[in-house]
């Protein structure tokens, strides 16, 4: 009984001491690294949205058109923009301040919807594409990786939605 | 030849003209009626068409994933929901392909039901699928602004559209394949 009262009071606050400094270290880990991500932020009244450059890899047509249409939905949404224009809007080129967003296709993995719901773990689709922002002069603002995937649940094409939520976020932090 | 007989031939040649007349209006409102009814007809009927059609995404004013009727009227890719409406001149279209996916036979609400079944039964049902084609459109809107729209139809139907569109205009990256010769 008293070995039992010994290891309670000695042992339990060194857990909770334990406990209490992983939690502020990740606290503060987090804060860091969102400083570090937020410290410089650009501004423009209107972003041109370019079509995904397949490149060498072989992304369906069907993935390249969902992950243009979603990102003009997505970045539409963040409000960072007065004006979200298309690919070849003639009206973008009258815009002062604009910048573009080019997304460039690194590698995609098409999965199956129907082994990802029968086995869990195998069949998840996945895609990576550079995401680069550049300004009027052709200046890299933005220049990063991006993965969308869809691991458990839904189609194949909501990988595209996942990477164009992503890059919404990038776009939050960075405007 | 008497003075009433000159007046009875002039009233019968009067007569004859009238009707000749009245012929000739018959024959040129007749011939109006079939002159203009006849391109609004070719134009109403549409050359190909499927219905329960999903456009899952790119209708600008209509929602994603919206099933309704995809047509070829006139010499434009039309799509009609329940509410809304869309068409793609064929040629503003870019880019035309067809690609093959599958799909679940239990989506929707029905589909998260399938979770709650004991003993892995929601996945053994998640086996039932059925193949069905995709159709992606690449156009320009009239302002230069690039757009994408993709159909999901059933097995086989994405082939007649890009036919069609290609023949009116469309382009397509990748050709039309040839059917396979039947084997004798």
């Amino acid at each position: 009984m008293r070995y039992h009262t010994r290891a309670v009071t000695v042992i339990f606050p060194l857990v909770v001491t334990c406990a209490l400094i992983l939690m502020v270290s990740s606290v503060w880990g987090q804060t860091s690294s969102g400083e570090s991500k937020s410290a410089q932020k650009f501004s423009a009244s209107s972003i041109q949205i370019e079509p995904t450059d397949a490149g060498d890899v072989p992304v369906p047509a069907e993935f390249r058109m969902a992950v243009y249409e979603n990102l003009i939905t997505q970045i539409e949404k963040t409000g960072k923009f007065q004006h979200v224009y298309r690919s070849g809007d003639k009206d973008a080129a009258s815009a002062p301040d604009l910048v573009t967003l080019h997304t460039t296709a690194k590698s995609f993995t098409k999965g199956s919807q129907k082994k990802r719901e029968v086995t869990t773990v195998s069949g998840s689709t996945s895609l990576i594409l550079a995401v680069h922002i550049t300004d009027h002069a052709g200046q890299t603002l933005v220049d990063r990786d991006v993965q969308g995937k869809v691991r458990f649940l839904g189609e194949n094409l909501r990988a595209t939605y996942d990477f164009s939520k992503k890059v919404a976020n990038i776009v939050r932090e960075s405007f | 030849m008497s003075m009433d007989d000159k007046v009875n031939l002039s009233v019968a040649t009067n007569c004859c003209r009238g009707a000749r007349a009245l012929g000739a209006f018959f024959l040129v409102v007749g011939a109006s009626l079939m002159f203009f009814s006849a391109p609004a007809r070719g134009q109403a009927a549409p050359s190909v068409v499927q219905s329960d059609v999903k456009l899952v995404i790119g209708g600008d004013t209509i929602k994603n994933n919206s099933v309704g009727t995809l047509s070829v009227v006139g010499s434009s890719l039309q799509f009609a929901s329940a509410k809304k409406k869309m068409e793609v001149e064929a040629s503003s279209i870019l880019d035309i392909s067809t690609n093959e996916d599958s799909r679940q036979n239990i989506t929707g609400a029905a589909h998260f039901a399938t979770m709650a079944i004991p003993y892995g039964g929601g996945r053994v049902l998640a086996l039932f699928s059925h193949k069905v084609d995709v159709l992606t459109t690449e156009f320009k809107d009239a302002n230069g602004g690039y757009h994408g729209a993709v159909f999901v139809l059933p097995q086989g139907q994405a082939a007649p559209f890009k036919k069609q569109l290609v023949g009116m205009g469309a382009k397509a990256s990748v050709p039309l394949a040839e059917p396979a010769p039947a084997n004798k």
